[in-house]
Formats: structure tokens, sequence, C-alpha cells
């Protein structure tokens, strides 16, 4: 079963993420890919994240194609033009990926090269409007093409930035554009999140597209202090930094935070799935699938 | 038909466009910079963006703020300024014009940049932003 179908038929998708490394060594997204295999529904595999280069994702999705995983391929505008974008899509369906997030991507000034140039040449309401027309077999330019992709179209929703009203707009954008499914940022304010996804349900924006809630397993305070820094987007839970630095055994510790809050998440009217993003810590993920009930796959 | 989603290069401006465009270029720029603080994209929507111009946005967002936006309303990029998104939700309120952060800005034609949009509305080289259907279904015009 593919992750479309799995939407289609109202299953409880789990996703994951993969970062690439930061080199040319594929054997690390095997690895990574071996872990995860029969744990979860599909697999992110994230786009120079950060700004940082990164192997990139096409490649990276087309490995875990090979090694049996469905990936969700993401994609931001910071790095390519429109016609970058669309011959990249092209090709990545060519390769049988099918899914894909699209993301408007960090600022280049939070990379390690705040030199570049940052193209954004369009933004992700417009990059997701462009795969919808890419999927009706024409390109940008209005030429039809012989062949129309298929793509699973995928976008992110931030419901912890200001102003919360600006953030319910924008998903209401996204989906009109054709975003099928919703990968949040991740989820710490549980009752701010609860407040979004009311709303969401209120206005029958989840009728048409799955909203998967983002959830990030930490295991040190150290991390969350990182994420602070570096990670934009992000609200960050004092209680679980608390918790985190009283604890004699952190990392069971920050697994049963995470478990807590997919507990809380399932009984969320709407929701309708998990997307997990263990950052740089990828052991946690099939731990807390199986601690918080998750039978994932088929 | 659908909608266009990105505003495509019309035939190229003739001579006397270019002075016409260069002439109301003028005047455009010596309202609207000092009163918008417009960037000069040749393809405005001020009109739907409170008269706050967006392209002030490091990303240069046409379509609503980044995720980025901090808990003051702070741009993530310049911390010191305000997300001009953030500007712009909150002056649409005030105006009664938050029906028009719904429509759909197309993909911007970087031929048009630098040009005056005034004689590209004239002369129909950009169209205006695409009503999408409110979740209340209440259609936005």
């Amino acid at each position: 079963m593919t992750l479309r179908t799995k939407i289609e038929s109202g299953k409880f998708i789990v996703c994951a993420e993969i970062e690439p490394p930061k080199s040319s060594n594929g054997d690390v997204i095997r690895r990574k890919a071996g872990q995860l295999d029969g744990i979860v529904d599909a697999v992110n595999l994230t786009d120079n994240q950060t700004a940082i280069v990164h192997l990139s994702s096409i490649a990276a999705a087309k490995i875990l194609l090979e090694e049996g995983l469905e990936p969700i391929m993401q994609m931001t505008c910071r790095d390519r033009n429109r016609l970058g974008i669309q011959s990249d899509l092209l090709g990545a369906a060519a390769l049988g990926i099918h899914n894909v997030l699209c993301l408007t991507g960090d600022h280049q000034k939070f990379g390690d090269q705040p030199e570049a140039k940052g193209v954004f040449d369009l933004d992700s309401i417009q990059l997701v409007a462009m795969v919808d027309q890419l999927n009706k077999g024409r390109l940008l330019s209005g030429q039809e093409m012989k062949q129309a992709t298929g793509f699973l179209i995928g976008a992110a929703a931030n419901p912890f930035a200001k102003p919360f009203e600006m953030r319910l707009i924008r998903l209401h954008k996204k989906i009109q554009a054709g975003a099928r499914f919703i990968q949040t940022q991740p989820v710490f304010d549980l009752p701010l999140f609860t407040r979004w996804m009311e709303r969401v349900v209120d206005q029958g924006l989840h009728e048409n597209c799955a909203i998967l809630a983002g959830v990030m397993p930490i295991r040190t305070a150290k991390t969350i202090e990182y994420m602070r820094l570096n990670v934009s987007g992000i609200k960050i839970n004092e209680d679980h930094i608390r918790r985190l630095n009283s604890s004699s055994d952190p990392e069971s510790e920050g697994v049963s935070i995470a478990v807590e809050t997919i507990n809380t998440l399932k009984e969320i009217k709407g929701l309708r799935g998990i997307h997990l993003m263990p950052a740089r810590w990828l052991d946690s993920v099939p731990v807390i699938v199986r601690e918080a009930g998750l039978k994932s796959i088929n | 038909m659908t909608p266009e989603i990105s505003t495509r290069e019309k035939a190229p401006l003739t001579q006397g466009e270019k002075t016409l465009s260069n002439l109301l270029l003028l005047f455009e720029n010596a309202i609207k910079i000092p009163l918008f603080r417009c960037q000069r994209c040749g393809e405005c929507i001020l009109s739907s963006t409170a008269f706050i111009c967006s392209q002030r946005c490091p990303k240069q967002l046409r379509n609503g703020p980044c995720g980025g936006t901090g808990e003051d309303g702070s741009c993530e990029v310049y911390p010191a300024r305000t997300c001009v998104w953030y500007r712009i939700y909150y002056r649409s309120q005030l105006l009664g014009r938050i029906d028009l952060l719904y429509k759909y800005n197309r993909i911007h034609n970087w031929c048009l940049d630098k040009t005056s949009s005034w004689l590209n509305v004239l002369r129909k080289r950009i169209e205006p932003p695409i009503p999408f259907t409110r979740h209340d279904k209440q259609a936005v015009e």
C-alpha cells in the first residue's frame, strides 16, 4: 500500500524523517533506512535542511526506494528557481518518487554559507500550485506534457508561530492550491495545538487533507537549547527541560515525553497521523512507535 | 479553464511603452517608496496586503509569512525588524481586509522587475490575484 492509498483509506499515518549525510556516502541512508524498515509508513528526506549542504533529497529518496521504503522527498525554494524545481520534479517522478513535501526553505543566513544567494523564486504555496499543475500534465510555461506526474503533494504548517489566524489562512491556501497532506512543526505546546486543530476542524480543512502532527523526541536539555537557538519556528516546553534535567535516565525520559505527547495527540479530533522528527536520534523511533502502540506498516 | 498560477510574460515593451514606463516610474517611485517602502517589483500587490510592501520580506514571500515569525512578531532573518506579514495581518484586520489575504498571489514575472506597475496594469501585463474560496464557502471578491 502506498502512502496515497493509506491516506485515502483513512489509516492513521506514521512518518519519520531522515537527514541525508553531509557527504557522498549513500550507505548512511541505507543504514538509517534499515532502522525504519517495517516501522513507519513513509520517510521524509530533508532538502539541505537548516541551509547546510547535504546529499540531495532526490538521490536519498531513490536510495530509500531501493531499500523498499516509501520516500517523501522534501523540496525547498531556496536553492532552485522555477526551471530547476520543475526539472528536478520530473526527474524524481521518473525515478519512481511520488510523494513531495513543498517548503519555502530556511533562509541561507541560518546555514554555514550565509554568503549564498537565496533564490526564493517561488514560495511554498506557489510550489504546491506548480506541482499540482504538473500533475495535470502542464508545465509552468503552459506546455502540455506527454506524461503527467502523479505526485502526492504535501506541505508544512507551523501552528505555533504568530499570528495564529494567519497560520490558518496559509493552511487554507496550501490546501486550495493542491496539498493533500500536511506535516506540522513539532508539537511541544499541546494546548495551543489542540486549539489550532479545533479551528482546522471547524473550518473543515481536515476533510480533503490529512493533518500529521510533528513530534520531536529529545534526549538532553542541551538539544533543546540547540533547537531553540538554531532551528526556526520551534517553540520549547520548559517543563520538558525540567524533566530531562532531573531524570537519572534522560533517554528513557525523552521517549516517555514523546510517547505521552503522541497519546494525547491521538485523541485529537481530525488528526490523521504523526510525523516523527528525531533530530540525530533515529534509534528512538522504533521504541516510540512500539511504546505508543502505533502499529504501522500495511 | 484554470487560471494561470504565474504571471506570464507578454510581448516585450515597445520603445514608446518603455519611455512611458520610465516616466510613470518617476511618479510611482516618488509616491510608493516613501509611503510603502516599495521594492519596485513591477507587479504590485499592495492593494491586497493592506498597503504594506510584502517584498521587504527577506524571502520575498507573496502569500503570507514563513514559519519563522517570532513570538513578538520579529523577522527571524533580521530580528530587529518586524515580520512584514505580521504587520500585514494586523493592519488587514484593522482595515477589515482579512478576506484579501485568502487570495493567491501569482508566481512573479521577473521581466517586470523595476518597471512601472501602473503601466503594467494599464497594458494588462499583470492580472489581479486569484480569489480562493474561503473555508466557510463564501466567495472572496
